[in-house]
């Protein structure tokens, strides 16, 4: 027995250390999308990326740096109208030429390509399985792929090409139940910078427009008290903010429920029917985005989200009301 | 001269040698006009309070106390013309018979027949998705109007 046990510890090590490696390998695709939030955040670089969803594809100039200072990125889009975005940290500006004037528009940041990911991957476990990919050439640059696949038909699969030198994402996919591209990211040209100045940090200007600042609209009190209730709502999905959203032409805010499930996101919308406005039914799709509509209680319920059908219709369901 | 202003509100040009600037800007025109652009779009960059609503509120308190001009105005004559009133009684009648035409379709219950929502995509919904969204940029890149003219267009 003294000189088995040698040989039975062999044994019992090598039986353990099977499933280990595989959760190895899922460690480090894991680490591979921490470090690409990190490096989109980080880094300083300037490239040209092309977004594409259905038929349409867009162009975007980017530059981004971070010199211990913040964030600083500005963003062109060069197809079609000029629209340009600059942002430092958290703070977003959108410059969008319409007729004769720019508006200016400040929204809040939000996680966008290439810091797509958000920079705890918590959340997103809860949803989807990593699984590692070979490696293919992006824009120029070696890229590692790395597949989030969801563990349930409620969310869209998603594949993520990561840089193999400073780990930034080079591209990013939206699949399908049946591995069909609905959204696709990707740069066609990306290089590191480490000029200091800040002298791109302004938008170009049209001297023979108009500059424009978007008036808030003005909040009108709610009508009734929240006379609703979310009961259970597809896995995964958790509550990320809540608004009331004011809309031309409505005499009573709509209430705007954001979820996520840390990639994707879903808006629930909830307003009472108005008499002489014909009330949306029904569900339709437009490139990755799924709408749905119902009528509930003399409420009209509307989901938007960039989830399949199952998903919007799910949180419609969801919705029921204090009686 | 426009990049002349540029520089000289980023302080690269000293207001000694600005005098000509100076004088352009305050003369009005063109310049005065780049000049409030750029103080728009620096406040707007450093979130100064200064383009906020109140400023549009200032300006009509102000238009408010300037006083009001009392002129009389000629009076409009009526439409004489005849052909004007035949055509506005034709089109009153194409719109009575469309009218008992949608009453006769949709009234059934007092209640307006719900309309499929690929009929008519919620565009400003679509838009308050995809600007607060805590991930995308499908805002900026693909204006929702943009994208739901294109889909009509391609039905």
């Amino acid at each position: 027995m003294q000189k088995w046990l040698p040989v039975m510890l062999l044994a019992w090590v090598a039986v353990i250390s099977t499933p280990q490696q595989a959760f190895a390998g899922q460690d480090d695709a894991w680490l591979i999308l921490e470090k690409a939030s990190q490096a989109a955040r980080e880094l300083s670089y300037q490239g040209v990326f092309v977004y594409q969803s259905g038929n349409n594809a867009k162009s975007v100039q980017i530059t981004h740096t971070n010199y211990g200072q913040g964030e600083y990125a500005r963003m062109v889009v060069l197809d079609g109208a000029p629209r340009e975005v600059l942002s430092q940290g958290t703070d977003v500006m959108i410059f969008s030429p319409k007729n004769e004037k720019v508006v200016i528009q400040k929204r809040r940041g939000q996680n966008m390509f290439p810091a797509l990911l958000p920079s705890s991957m918590e959340a997103i476990k809860v949803s989807y399985q990593v699984r590692m990919g070979g490696q293919e050439r992006v824009g120029g640059r070696d890229g590692q792929v790395v597949y989030l696949d969801p563990k349930d038909h409620l969310r869209y699969g998603y594949a993520f090409w990561a840089d193999r030198e400073y780990g930034i994402l080079l591209k990013c996919v939206t699949n399908n139940e049946h591995n069909d591209m609905l959204e696709q990211i990707a740069f066609s040209q990306l290089t590191m910078m480490s000029n200091q100045n800040l002298d791109w940090f302004k938008p170009s200007l049209d001297h023979n427009k108009a500059y424009v600042m978007e008036q808030p609209s003005p909040s009108i009190p709610p009508a009734q008290i929240e006379d609703w209730l979310i009961g259970s709502l597809p896995l995964g999905y958790r509550k990320v903010d809540q608004l009331m959203l004011t809309v031309a032409g409505k005499p009573v805010p709509v209430t705007q429920l954001i979820y996520s499930d840390g990639l994707a996101s879903v808006s629930l919308f909830i307003e009472p029917l108005m008499h002489g406005v014909a009330p949306r039914m029904g569900h339709t799709t437009m490139g990755a985005t799924n709408f749905y509509a119902a009528v509930n209680e003399g409420h009209q319920i509307t989901v938007v989200g960039e989830v399949p059908a199952a998903t919007v219709a799910q949180f419609a369901n969801a919705v029921s009301f204090k009686k | 001269m426009k990049e002349q202003i540029s520089a000289w509100m980023d302080g690269e040009i000293s207001i000694e040698n600005a005098q000509h600037l100076l004088t352009s800007v305050k003369s009005g025109g063109q310049s005065a006009e780049c000049w409030s652009t750029y103080h728009l779009i620096g406040d707007a960059m450093r979130g100064n309070a200064q383009y906020k609503p109140d400023l549009t509120q200032r300006i009509m308190q102000q238009i408010d106390l300037e006083p009001t001009v009392l002129a009389p105005q000629a009076k409009k004559s009526p439409i004489k013309n005849q052909t004007y009133w035949s055509v506005a009684a034709s089109v009153a009648a194409v719109m009575f018979v469309g009218w008992m035409v949608l009453q006769q379709q949709s009234d059934s219950s007092n209640v307006l027949a719900p309309i499929e929502i690929a009929q008519n995509l919620p565009a400003e919904y679509l838009v308050a998705h995809q600007s607060s969204a805590p991930s995308g940029q499908a805002f900026y890149i693909q204006p929702a109007a943009y994208s739901v003219t294109s889909t009509q267009g391609g039905k």
